[in-house]
């Protein structure tokens, strides 16, 4: 918007200029002192001297010569440095008034200053790196984690068992089978099979875990990798039931001592 | 008998198996200065006395302000690596050791927290049921030892009072040496002795001390854990541990194999 605007007033003077230059040397004199131009005062020096030397030879012209074209010089060198400046003042204000633009663009709509109270915090929403998310997000994707991480190590220790010898790779099929039937399940001998994977069996690990250390001798081929519900320090929160009865509270780890405590109140092991 | 008393599913690799009670750092502060285990302890394992489900395992927390490097404390001892990059711990992280102590599988479960503030309302919910309270600094910088108090009271307030072994671990021991050193560390002592914990000076970066304190920690873990355990059984219910045992080991219809998921389901 602004830059044409200048280049027509630019335009502007040049048509003035073409003007006075059409009207001939004397235009000059009929200019306004802030429009006059060195140019300006070479034609009124032309015009001056021109009648000058119309009124002749006498001395005392000769002596006003001097003292006109003294004075001409000084006044192009005043236009000169005139022009100079107003030049340079004039990019300056186009450069202002860009500024100020840019500023009341960025300025907030209304309201100008926006009051926070002692504990508020301004957020940028166009930051990728802003705080998202909550304490109990956070909360409870750690907790995921480490439920993630106990049964991870679960099944490392199930893994090193197997690669150990500790546990056959194959049970013997009337073993297994025996074991099976103490834990009835509707399923086929071919699904059987496939559950043996430790993929498979990840998923079921707490809950067997929650049944315990009984439950562990009874079934020693699957549970004999489980480290024990002391070692499973947080609970996922799918396993609500198991976790009641550990008498865990929600949001706080289930740690070896909850469990502890809840199963064996009678006992009091721990403290 | 021993191969129902052994650890079972994986063996616990040898550097993890403790047979005598490993010494202190200095016995200018420590917490027990007993060369052998209580003779409880070892009595027990002999009667074959101790298989608890409260035996196995203790929670061990480790605390301490930001990059004094707990976790890279636990990492040398855990996985022994050390990683030179800073990675701020977000909230809590575990890791599990198991050892054999005195013939007896036992287990801690290793709380790393985080030390940035921010993170403190996440890790103090994991301060509860701490049997060890290891409070870390960096020993290059003294205003950690100075916040270690503040530590220790946050973690404390979650326990009950005197059921916690308190240790006070300098790190970066590599960093310093000579004068500096001794320098830092009788003033370490000053404080831990202030807190009734026992003082190490370990380095994460060489491993110096790192396996002879955690070994000292599952250690002196384990006795007190066998002590508190039999004083129970021996004042309450004298019959019911040994009864227990002689029900499982009389369980005819289980075989031999039986046992093992056992032990390990318990430890």
């Amino acid at each position: 918007m602004e830059e044409p605007r200048v280049r027509e007033e630019e335009e502007d003077e040049d048509e003035e200029e073409d003007g006075e230059d059409e009207a001939g040397p004397e235009g000059a004199l009929g200019k306004s002192a802030l429009q006059l131009t060195a140019e300006d005062v070479y034609d009124i020096s032309y015009v001056v001297g021109r009648e000058l030397m119309a009124l002749g030879s006498d001395p005392r012209v000769t002596q006003l010569q001097f003292k006109i074209v003294r004075v001409l010089e000084l006044l192009e060198a005043l236009v000169s440095e005139g022009g100079l400046e107003a030049e340079a003042l004039r990019l300056e204000r186009d450069s202002l008034r860009q500024e100020v633009r840019a500023l009341r663009g960025e300025a907030p709509p209304a309201g100008g200053q926006v009051d926070l109270g002692p504990d508020k915090m301004v957020v940028d929403l166009t930051d990728p790196n802003r705080p998202r998310f909550t304490l109990q997000e956070l909360k409870e994707v750690l907790q995921e984690r480490n439920a993630l991480k106990a049964q991870l190590l679960l099944a490392q220790e199930e893994l090193r068992c197997y690669q150990s010898g500790l546990i056959p790779p194959r049970e013997g099929p009337g073993g297994r089978q025996e074991k099976e039937a103490a834990v009835p399940r509707p399923r086929s001998a071919d699904h059987r099979k496939g559950e043996r994977t430790i993929m498979k069996k990840l998923p079921r690990c707490p809950g067997r875990l929650g049944q315990g250390c009984k439950a562990a001798s009874r079934r020693p081929g699957v549970e004999g990798t489980c480290v024990g519900q002391g070692h499973l320090p947080p609970r996922p929160p799918t396993l609500g039931s198991t976790m009641r009865r550990m008498s865990c509270t929600q949001g706080q780890p289930c740690s070896q001592l909850g469990a502890v405590k809840g199963k064996t109140k009678d006992k009091k092991i721990w403290y | 008998m021993k191969s129902s008393l052994t650890p079972l599913g994986p063996p616990v690799s040898r550097d993890r198996i403790i047979d005598t009670l490993p010494k202190w750092y200095t016995p200018d502060a420590c917490l027990q200065l007993r060369e052998h285990f209580h003779g409880q302890v070892s009595a027990a394992y002999q009667r074959r006395n101790t298989g608890t489900v409260g035996l196995k395992l203790s929670k061990v927390v480790v605390v301490g302000d930001l990059y004094v490097g707990k976790t890279s404390l636990i990492h040398r001892f855990c996985k022994n690596v050390f990683d030179r990059d800073y990675k701020a711990t977000i909230g809590v992280d575990f890791e599990i050791e198991r050892f054999e102590i005195a013939g007896i599988p036992y287990s801690l479960q290793i709380w790393d927290t985080a030390g940035q503030e921010k993170f403190k309302c996440i890790a103090s919910a994991y301060y509860r049921g701490a049997q060890v309270i290891i409070t870390a600094f960096d020993l290059t910088d003294v205003q950690t030892l100075e916040h270690t108090r503040q530590w220790l009271e946050d973690a404390l307030r979650e326990n009950e009072m005197g059921s916690c072994f308190i240790f006070l671990v300098g790190t970066k021991k590599d960093l310093l040496s000579g004068a500096a050193c001794e320098q830092a560390e009788a003033e370490a002592v000053h404080l831990a002795n202030e807190m009734q914990a026992e003082y190490w000076s370990v380095s994460a970066k060489t491993g110096e001390n790192v396996k002879a304190f955690f070994s000292r920690v599952a250690a002196l873990a384990f006795e007190q854990s066998v002590l508190q355990d039999l004083e129970k059984r021996n004042s309450t219910q004298p019959q019911v541990g040994d009864g227990d045992l002689i029900r499982m080991e009389g369980n005819s219809s289980e075989t031999q194999e039986s046992k093992r998921p056992f032990s390990l389901g318990c430890c």
